[in-house]
């Protein structure tokens, strides 16, 4: 007697389901981001990682004898601290006895109640660190604050950043009421918003210092007509930095205007004209439900912005090649010309710490989002 | 806004919108102008503003002092295919995140995004070394048999493994860093189409799959247009990586190109700003016709999530 075995029912395995079509939403969904996620892994993620390993090796191509040896955080030891840097308990002893008395003070607080616990640990956990590693060390006797030429970099990164961010937002903001505003012009406001945002960033570093040439340059003539005579905009160091904001600021404000564009355009008109009906001006109106309202975009928008102005390179490369000398060097700059002359371990330190950079602002954006869920 | 303006309003928003117009088009109006003018009628003093005398010589010597017609080609090349193997990629992910449930999708999302935070500057030493001593799984075996079958992406005898210098060095960064702002834009954008539609189709006997290529890809067009202009005009306008990854001149994107133009001490200002013009000639028309669509994909990219 033949025995039919029973046959339980076995859900189809994925290859048949696959080749049927019959898949499940999240096993389609996981099949359609293989590709995507392959390259995010293997162009972005990996690079990274690869890139902090590299920081804690010498490599230089033009010394292929030396090799490739490990050699630890020397290359931020150089960076940051200098090789010339002693540890001092009296150095900068007063601010570091005033920190503790600050910390010492909010564990007081927090025995009385008025501070929370949370608050104390992390500023006591600040301290000890800026106080113990920071503070501490000073330059010894031929020494300096490790790289100068790295600090220059980073305080000049940071000033463009600050300023550029700055001025993009209150040049965006007045862009993007105008281009809201109704009219038969709308696409020429469009287009002359899409503009800087699609010209190429050199491009507009090598357009601007024609606009700022010294002699021939339409901005100096304009001033001169006025009565003004201009300076030498991109041959010294202190002008210079301006020119630069300024163009940075050119190409950057309409986007951040497009961004708060879209912002405006989803706000409710009706609150508008219940607010007319109670007889508010302009001005009330703008500061009342404009601004509020616009908060989340100016949020994106400044986040994005500054996140761009960190990696700030194509433009000051463009007007003075970060010069004059090494004057205006951005860390992008600095990033780019330590690997042109092929001192790899180095220029991947210094990318280390623009990704640190860049890093510490994308954490404030995911805060942000996850804010006020 | 439908709201009346009083007459000083009125005024006021005329200025400013010319003055906006004047902002936004002025520098690319004055290097068209300096094109037209003659390397004499530049360092003329008080300056011209219109070209006394306009030629069009300054265009011929854009070619000649320059390869400037084999950048434009190598900047073609290298912004399609990024394009479309982006779009690809980005299409793919962009219907799992904004259509299918699936879990931990917030999360992803917000991955993605995170990951268009990363400076691009941070990726030149190790795709430097990555390509330098180039040995990538699958990639290299592959350049090397397309090598052998005609298609030559190397502009040396090389086989392989040195990706520098060729237009794979510029594809593959583009790719990824144009992906995820494609797609956060195709994610937004399939989220907008109606769900009605699919579980139309998948009621007449479509699985999921005939669904998404004969009824979503051809509803989605528009905004697949929008991603592609965006990741196009990236990777045309790109410089640090392709200024440091191909350095021969025959291998030059246009940005990279125009700044050979000038000397270490002479700078050109005619020929640059006539090669400028030809440069950006692209990106001008794609924003004559696409402005609409370009706005909606820029501000997707900015919406919060």
């Amino acid at each position: 007697m033949a025995l039919t075995t029973p046959t339980a029912y076995r859900s189809p395995g994925l290859w048949r389901r696959l080749r049927s079509g019959n898949l499940t939403e999240a096993q389609l969904g996981i099949i359609l981001l293989i590709p995507a996620a392959a390259v995010l892994l293997l162009v972005m993620f990996w690079p990274i990682v690869q890139v902090l390993w590299q920081s804690l090796h010498f490599e230089r191509l033009n010394l292929p004898a030396r090799g490739r040896p490990f050699i630890g955080l020397e290359h931020f030891q150089r960076m940051l601290w200098g090789t010339e840097m002693a540890w001092s308990p009296q150095h900068l002893l007063g601010w570091r006895l005033l920190a503790f008395a600050a910390v010492g003070g909010l564990w007081w607080g927090t025995g009385r109640g008025t501070v929370r616990r949370r608050t104390a640990v992390i500023w006591t956990v600040v301290a000890l660190l800026v106080a113990g590693l920071w503070m501490g060390f000073h330059p010894g006797e031929a020494g300096r604050w490790g790289d100068a030429r790295f600090w220059n970099a980073f305080s000049i990164t940071l000033l463009v950043t600050v300023a550029s961010v700055a001025g993009s937002f209150l040049v965006g903001l007045p862009l993007a009421l105008l281009a809201n505003v109704e009219s038969r012009w709308r696409w020429l406001v469009r287009i002359a918003l899409l503009i800087p945002w699609a010209m190429p960033r050199v491009l507009v570093g090598i357009m601007f210092a024609w606009l700022f040439n010294s002699t021939n340059g339409v901005i100096n003539d304009v001033l001169r007509r006025l009565g003004v005579e201009g300076p030498l905009w991109l041959a010294r160091a202190d002008p210079a930095i301006w020119a630069t904001n300024i163009t940075i600021v050119w190409a950057t404000s309409a986007f951040v205007g497009l961004i708060l564009l879209a912002g405006l355009q989803s706000i409710d008109e009706s609150l508008y004209e219940a607010a007319m009906v109670d007889g508010a001006s302009p001005w009330q109106r703008f500061w009342q439900i404009t601004l509020p309202l616009l908060r989340p975009s100016i949020a994106v928008a400044l986040i994005f912005r500054t996140l761009t102005a960190i990696q700030t390179y194509d433009i000051p490369y463009a007007m003075t090649r970060g010069g004059p000398g090494r004057t205006l060097e951005t860390l992008g700059i600095y990033v780019a010309n330590t690997t042109n002359s092929l001192n790899l371990g180095y220029a991947a330190a210094l990318s280390v710490a623009l990704f640190t950079m860049s890093l510490a602002v994308t954490v404030l954006y995911l805060r942000w989002i996850y804010a006020d869920d | 806004m439908r709201r009346r303006h009083g007459p000083f309003a009125r005024v006021a928003v005329v200025v400013g919108t010319a003055l906006l117009v004047l902002n936004g088009t002025f520098p690319l109006v004055w290097m068209m102008l300096t094109s037209l003018k003659d390397e004499n009628e530049l360092i003329r003093i008080p300056i011209t503003y219109l070209p006394v005398e306009p030629t069009l010589k300054n265009y011929v010597q854009v070619f000649q002092q320059l390869p400037f017609d084999r950048f434009m080609l190598n900047s073609a090349i290298v912004a399609v295919t990024s394009t479309v193997v982006c779009v690809l990629i980005a299409a793919l992910a962009g219907y799992a995140l904004g259509r299918l449930n699936m879990p931990y999708r917030r999360a992803l999302l917000t991955l993605i995004v995170t990951t268009s935070m990363f400076p691009a500057l941070v990726l030149l030493v190790p795709l430097y070394r990555m390509f330098l001593g180039m040995d990538v799984p699958l990639l290299s075996p592959l350049v090397a048999a397309l090598h052998d079958l005609g298609m030559r992406f190397m502009p040396t005898e090389v086989r392989t493994p040195n990706l520098l210098n060729t237009y794979w060095a510029l594809i593959i960064p583009y790719v990824a860093l144009s992906l995820p702002i494609a797609t956060l834009i195709l994610t937004s954008f399939f989220q907008l189409i109606p769900r009605d539609l699919e579980s139309a189709a998948l009621v007449d006997g479509c699985t999921r799959v005939q669904a998404l290529f004969r009824v979503i890809a051809p509803v989605s067009a528009p905004g697949v247009v929008t991603a592609a202009i965006i990741i196009f005009v990236n990777s045309w306008n790109e410089f640090v990586l392709a200024m440091n990854f191909n350095t021969t001149m025959s291998m030059r994107t246009v940005p990279v190109g125009i700044t050979m133009y000038q000397g270490e001490f002479a700078f050109p200002w005619a020929t640059i700003s006539a090669a400028i013009t030809v440069g950006v000639l692209p990106l001008v028309a794609l924003i004559l016709v696409f402005q609409q669509k370009i706005i909606a994909g820029l501000t997707a990219g900015g919406v919060k999530g």
